[in-house]
Parts: C-alpha cells; structure tokens; sequence
C-alpha cells in the first residue's frame, strides 16, 4: 500500500508536468481551433534559455519568472511574425506551420545549445518526507507545488480579470468580439504568450528529471496531447485533470505492469487516447458541438 | 447640423458579387432611422461596411471622420454600437461576463454601478439568470441581453441588425420600446435594419428603402407610411 | 485548371519527365542514382499520402509507420522465408494496405484535429513497437537486406546503351522504383479521373452534402485510407531494399512529417505535385546548407548560424515561408504562374476566379 502512494505520489508529480503542457495545448486550441505541434519544442527552448540564465550565476528561483517572462514574449512574437499571417487558412497549412516550427525551433536549440544531455538544476532536494505512511520526495511535491500554484494562477488570470474575459472572448467569438471593441488580434498574441509561458514551466519542471537536451519534450507532448484529449479539447480545468489522471496511470503501469517500461509508457499514452476518442471523442469536460461565431 | 453617421456612393460586395451599388445615406444625432427592403437587397452589408467588416468603396464618415481603413475595433471605439444579425451574444460566456463585456471600453469606472442597475431594472431577467451561461437564454432573452449590453457600451450610434427576427409579437413590442427609451434617454442614434416595415417604421422619424444594392425611396417615416404606392411596391403591406 | 492540363503542351511536358527519369541513370553516377530512387520512394509515399490528404481530406502525420510496416515485411520476407526480393513488393504493398483499411475505420469517427493527433501519437510510439517482437524484426539492430542484382538481360542491355562494365544494383533499383512509380501514377490519375475520385473530392468538400447526394462516405474513406498505405507500403519496401537494411531508427516520427511537408508543398490534390514533393523533401536539406552558405548577400553571422545548425532550421523556416506565402505548394504556384503568363501573352482581362464569399450571404 505504502508503495502504491508512493507511485501515486510520483505519478501526480509527472501529472504535473504534462499537466502544464496540456493546459498550453488548450489555450492556444482555445485561441485558434488548432493543436500547436511546437508547443514543446518552444517549452524545450524556453528551459535551455533558463538553464544559460542559472549558469551565469541567477538564483533559481529569480531565473523562474524571468524564463517564463521571456517565454511569454517569445510566444506573443511567434503569433505575430509566423500565425499570424495564416491566421485564416486551411487547418492543414496551419498545422504543417506548426510542425516547421518545431523544426526550426528544434534546430536552434540545437545549433545554440548542442545535443549533449545537460543536467538541470531543482531546488527541491531528493529528500523524502513520511506522507500519510508513504515516502514522497521534496522533488515530487516541489513539482506538484509549483505547477499546482502555476495552474491557480492562470485559472484566476482566465476568469476573474477583465483581461482573461476579453481572451476568452476573443478566443471563442472572435467577430463577435471585435463588436465590443476588443483587439482581437493581440488577445490571440496575448494567448500565445500565455501559452508559451506556461508551456515553459512544463520544460522546467521536466528537465531535473529527462536532462536537457533539444529532443527532451518530443515524448512529453505526446502526454500532453493524451491528457488534453482526455480532459476535452477546450476545457483548462480538464487539461489539468488529464494531466494527472495520465501521470498517475502511466506511473502505476509502469511500476505494476510486467513488460511496460521505458518507451512502452509512451504508448499506454496512445491507448488513452485511442480509447478516449473512441469512447468518449468529447473527453471528460468537452462539450459537443462548439460553435465558433 | 452635420449628420453623424454619412455614407455617400457606398459599393460593396463578396468576391466577384457585389451587392450595394452606390448606397447614400445619413443619420444625424439622437435619429431613428430605418433601412428597409427585401431579402437581398443589402441591408446587412450596409451595416458590415460601416463597422468595418467589408471592403468598400465610396466614402462612410462617422462624425466627420472618415472610417476608410480602420479597424472593426477602432470603428467601435468611436462611438458605434452593432448588434449583428444573430446578436452576437457571447454563448461560451455567463450573462454576466457579456454585461461584462458591455463596458469593456469605458474608463468612468463610477457610473457603472448605476448603469447596471439601470439594465437589470429595464431587464429583471438578465439579473436572475446573471450567473448562467448565455447560450441558456432563449432568442428574445438574448436580444435583451444584447440591448443591455448596448446600453452599457453608451455608445453615439447603434446599428441593429433585423432585433425583430424570430420573435414573438409582444417580445418584440417590449423591444422596440427599450430601442425607443435608449434613443429618448441617451440621446443615441439608431439606425435600424429591418424586414418589419411597419413597425420600423413606427419608431423611426426617417426611412431608406433599399432595393438591389441601390437606395430606392427614402424620407420622412410618416410620409412613407401614408403613400400606399410605396408601401405596396416596397414594404410589402 | 481542367484546360491548362488538357492542352498538348502538358502531354509533351510529361513525356519529356519521363524521358528524363528513364535516361537519368545513364549520366549519372551510380550513388546519384541512388539519392534519386529515394526522390521517387518518397514521390510514392507521398502520392499515397495525398490521395488521403488532398482528395479525400483525411489528415494523417503517421504515413511513416505504413512505410516501416512495409520495409520490414519486405525484409522479414526476405530474410526469413527467402522470398524473391520483387515478390516483397506488392506483397508489402497489400499488406499495409489492408492494415490501412482497418485503421480507416476508427479514423472515420475522428475530427481532422483528432485524426492528426492520434496518427502523429502513432507516428511517434512505431520505432518502440519495431523493437518490441525482437524475434522477427530483430530488435534495435534491425534487419540487413543484401543488395539485389539486375538480371542478365537488363545489365546486358544497360551495358550496350551507356558502355558502363556492368549495372549497379542502385542503378537496377532505381528502374525497378521509377517502373513502379509510373505504374502507381497511373493508377492513381485513373482513380483520381474517374468516379472514385470525384466522390473523394466531394467528401472533402462538403460531408453533408456529399452524403445527401446518396455518396458512400464510410466506403470511400476508408477506400482512401487503404490505397494510401498500399502506396506508403510500396514505398517502404522499396526503400528497405534501396538502402540495404531496416531498423527502428530508419522511421522516426520526422520520416510522416517529412511525407505530409511534401505532399503540401508540391501541391494537394493534384497528380504532379507528390513528384514535385518527393524532389523537394529529398534534396531541401541537402541543398540549402550549400545555397546559404554561399549567397553573398545574407549577412555572414545570418549565415553562418544556417550553416551550422543543421538542415532543421532552414528547413523549418523554408516551410513556414512557403505556407505564408505559397500555400498551395509548387503546383499552385506553376500553375497560376502559367496562367498570369497566358493572360499577359493573349492581352485578354481575365477575369479572376472569384473567391467565395467569407460568409454565407445574409444580405
């Protein structure tokens, strides 16, 4: 039993990493009716970014919100310089852009960074802690902390600011929103940040675990895409509940499982999703028929 | 006194089909004025050109100033309220975020607790179902919401798509009269798109008929109401 | 567009193409030949890919597991049961074919957003299922395929046209890949021409409005699906034999992105572009290190990040430059520069295609 918390323990600790991809995933699906293909590779960039920041001697905890900062930019210049433009075109334009991003933004990291495996720093000690009878890392509640206090923030961002009223608007009813004089071009801008912001916190909060290296998000987004399927495409909260469910359930599987381990996990990813949109194609949260006016 | 709202020789159209031929107009401030005719004949594209939402040729200015060039956002930022065909209310929204939203561009943070309750005393219905989503209303609920929202905007002139549409009669009596009390309370200009001609023309002081992209008959409602000739050929009663 | 293809000149541009490939071997050196078999094994996957994509509007990131599905077939084959290499060929071309029927079903309930999820998912997790029955696909390390010999006749005949001692087997490949290439593109212009085609077009244009017009969605999608990963197939095997081995890491997830790019960029739904396609993804990576580095008037430190980082960066930019710019690919562009081009030459005011309105008309 006890190790059975323990999995579920670390289990919700990966749910928060993917947790936080997924969400970046629903805002920018929110935003324009497509999955972003770059959404970890920007996160991948935006962690070696903070990795250079922490090595020229910035404390953990200030490189954080500076990374997430220029993440933040980072986002709001790729939706103006590279989405823009195809704003209005065809899904599969929009999702081949989507993937040449990936390919450039890989390629950078790449080229600025190499491909050696870098090991990233984690402010939380390895060191456990008696949870309920279980043994849980620092490391594994750090991370559930800080992406559980990341998600808070966007959520309270989202629905209790004008700003976050005026994205939402303008993410599910664009024409309907430039009536009201919102700019709907810039609050597409401004979700793409958000996005990328949050995406990155995926990056950080992996990185101690998976080494930074440029290929480092390609399995990560791959979970981000099974909890986001599971929760419901547009829905934020089920981005987070997918994300832990798909945490946990690849955890325990590779821990009780015979013969599933390593990149096998991967495709117990697959199979959620596979069963997800067989069974249920809305996911958990998703509403039917979203009409976009 | 120079007109609000001035269109002059407006051409505009989709692709390859153009639908308003040369399209004058005016509507000076605190009118009502109604844009008739049939379906087809251009009435919601004269509205789209004016806030924006087409490509356009001739000249649109909203006092005095030029609305060649500007953005949707920037159009409505001047002054000019328009509830679309449809209402555009926001569906994915509560009631209360689309209230929200009415005063989004006001800097006068003071006035809008009286503005609301203005809303909610015009509109008690809005007010009980403040907390549910919007797409829960039904069709003259939402153009209330709508209205209310236009209300909050205060804008100098509010372009209406067709409020009558799909509403019952006395829903659309109460409609027309908050439409009226808007006008006669905050001065706004209204310029009412319509297939209802005879109640359009009831609240209006003047009207355009349009026909085929072209202005047909325009004048005083009163005159256009009495001419049976024009009420036969055009208004279809 | 109908007429542009219909006149002579086409007919003689298309022979003139096959001329070009058919002598293609003979002033080239056998390793050209070699990358050149790879332009058309990626022509054949990718022409599969667009009768999914561009006729039937089905959106699939995962056409490189159907690859691998057929190279190692033809390796398994081949190594196992010694079959004759030449047999593998259709043999794999069926086999992805019915695995491709059977995937279509389920992709028939999925959104295109979906469909692109769970094939990239597919796309992604092909390299850990290669290596899982380690028995038959010979895990990590793969499957070796001895490179296949032309026959007598056709060396002799090789011989006597370019005086070369004897024909490579690269060479013999890349006739056997150019005979099949031109067998599948005929297959597909006649499926394309006649009432396949045009039902797949009307799926793609309009569900609702094709099925009212009483049209087999299910059938046709997942007919579209099947002959898809029959070409994808083929192409696998081929490339299996071509490059003489298969392991899981000759199909990583960038091989589907490389086959959708390419069915894009030459030009959905037509018949020219998965060549026009196949030329692009072979040669892009190559090519554009050389071409950057050497144009004089990109600044130095511009180019010298180009340089070094890889093809990724150049090819990721080139891709997004084009869909801004070109979204309707090579083809899109050819043809509607032909077209300016007539316009200009008759001195005639041709009058555009007019474009659909942006909303339903409510006037």
């Amino acid at each position: 039993m006890q190790e059975f918390l323990q999995q579920v323990v670390s289990g919700l600790a990966t749910g928060g990493i993917f947790a936080s991809l997924a969400l970046a995933l629903v805002l920018i699906y929110n935003a324009m009716g497509l999955v972003n293909f770059a959404q970890g590779e920007m996160a991948m960039f935006a962690t070696f970014i903070a990795l250079v920041l922490i090595d020229r001697g910035l404390n953990y905890w200030i490189a954080l919100p500076v990374t997430l900062v220029i993440a933040f930019a980072g986002g709001v210049l790729i939706q103006r310089i590279v989405i823009r433009p195809v704003e209005r075109a065809p899904v599969l334009t929009l999702v081949i852009v989507t993937l040449g991003l990936a390919t450039l933004v890989n390629g950078m990291a790449g080229f600025l960074f190499g491909y050696v495996p870098r090991s990233f720093p984690t402010p939380f000690s390895a060191q456990t802690v008696n949870l309920f009878g279980a043994l849980a890392s620092y490391q594994d509640l750090g991370v559930i902390a800080v992406s559980g206090v990341v998600l808070v923030l966007i959520y309270l961002l989202l629905q209790r600011t004008t700003l976050g009223l005026a994205l939402r608007a303008a993410s599910h009813h664009p024409e309907a929103s430039r009536l009201l004089g919102i700019r709907v071009s810039w609050m597409l801008a401004l979700g793409w940040g958000l996005a990328s912001a949050v995406g990155a916190v995926s990056g950080l909060l992996a990185a101690p675990i998976l080494l930074l290296q440029p290929n480092m998000m390609q399995t990560v987004i791959i979970y981000a895409f099974a909890a986001a399927v599971l929760g419901g495409i547009e829905s934020p909260l089920g981005a987070v509940v997918g994300g832990l469910i798909v945490g946990v359930t690849v955890n325990l599987a590779g821990a009780y499982v015979p013969g599933v381990g390593g990149d096998l996990q991967l495709a117990v990813a697959f199979a959620i999703i596979i069963a997800v949109l067989v069974l249920k194609p809305n996911g958990l949260f998703g509403r039917a028929g979203v009409r976009r006016v | 006194m120079a007109a609000l709202l001035e269109l002059e020789g407006v051409r505009c159209g989709y692709g390859q089909t153009r639908v308003l031929h040369g399209v004058s107009l005016s509507v000076g401030e605190g009118d009502i004025v109604s844009l008739l005719g049939a379906n087809g004949a251009g009435k919601t594209t004269t509205l789209r050109a004016i806030t924006g939402g087409l490509r356009w040729d001739g000249s649109i200015s909203f006092a005095g100033r030029s609305l060649k060039h500007l953005s949707t956002e920037d159009i409505v930022r001047l002054g000019i309220a328009h509830v679309p065909e449809g209402r555009g209310v926001l569906t994915e929204l509560t009631v209360d975020e689309n209230l929200r939203l009415g005063v989004y561009l006001r800097r006068d943070r003071n006035a809008f607790g009286g503005d609301y309750d203005r809303v909610f005393n015009l509109f008690p219905i809005l007010r009980e179902r403040r907390r549910l989503s919007a797409s829960t209303l039904s069709g003259g609920e939402q153009q209330m919401l709508a209205l209310a929202r236009v209300l909050l905007m205060r804008p100098k002139l509010v372009l209406l798509d067709e409020p009558s549409l799909g509403l019952a009669p006395m829903v659309v009596r109460s409609i027309f009269e908050v439409i009226r009390t808007i006008n006669h309370t905050d001065g706004v200009a209204v310029l009412l798109v319509e297939q209802n001609a005879r109640i359009a023309l009831e609240l209006s002081a003047h009207a355009y008929v349009l026909e085929v992209g072209r202005v047909a008959v325009q004048g005083p409602s009163s005159q256009l109401k009495g001419e049976e000739s024009v009420r036969r050929s055009y208004l279809g009663y | 567009m109908r007429s542009v293809r219909q006149a002579p000149a086409s007919y003689l541009l298309v022979l003139v193409v096959i001329v070009f490939f058919v002598g293609l071997p003979t002033v080239v050196t056998s390793f050209q030949s070699a990358e050149w078999t790879q332009v058309l094994i990626f022509a054949i996957a990718i022409m599969g890919l667009n009768i999914l994509v561009g006729y039937s509007g089905q959106i699939s990131l995962g056409h490189g597991a159907f690859m691998a599905l057929g190279a190692y077939t033809t390796a398994i084959l081949i190594h196992r049961y010694h079959l004759n290499y030449l047999a593998t060929i259709p043999i794999a071309g069926v086999l992805t074919g019915v695995v491709g029927f059977f995937l279509g079903i389920p992709a028939l309930r999925l959104s295109a957003l979906y469909l692109a999820l769970a094939t990239f998912a597919l796309a992604v997790i092909t390299p850990s299922l290669i290596k899982r029955p380690e028995e038959l696909t010979g895990g990590v390390r793969g499957i070796e395929i001895l490179p296949a010999q032309p026959p007598d006749a056709v060396n002799s005949a090789f011989t006597a046209v370019t005086g070369s001692p004897a024909m490579t087997s690269d060479q013999w490949l890349y006739y056997v890949s150019l005979g099949i290439a031109l067998v599948l593109i005929w297959l597909a212009w006649n499926l394309v021409r006649h009432k396949p085609g045009r039902a797949l077009r009307a799926i793609r244009d309009g569900e609702v409005a094709a099925a009212a017009f009483g049209v087999n969605i299910a059938g046709y999608k997942t007919l579209a699906f099947a002959v898809s990963a029959f070409y994808a197939g083929i192409a696998g095997s081929l490339y299996g034999l071509t490059i003489g081995f298969v392991s899981p890491d000759t199909f990583p997830v960038s091989l589907s992105f490389q086959i959708l790019v390419g069915a894009v960029i030459g030009g959905l739904a037509s018949i020219p572009g998965p060549l026009l396609g196949g030329i692009f993804t072979f040669w892009l990576p190559i090519v554009s290190n050389q071409f950057v580095a050497g144009q004089a008037w990109i600044p130095d430190q511009v180019a010298a990040v180009f340089k070094n980082a890889g093809p990724a960066v150049t090819y990721g930019a080139l891709l997004i430059l084009i869909m801004i710019f070109a979204p309707r690919g090579l083809v899109g562009l050819i043809v509607s520069g032909y077209a300016n081009l007539r316009t200009r030459l008759r001195g005639a005011g041709e009058r555009g295609t007019g474009q659909l309105p942006p909303d339903p008309q409510t006037v």
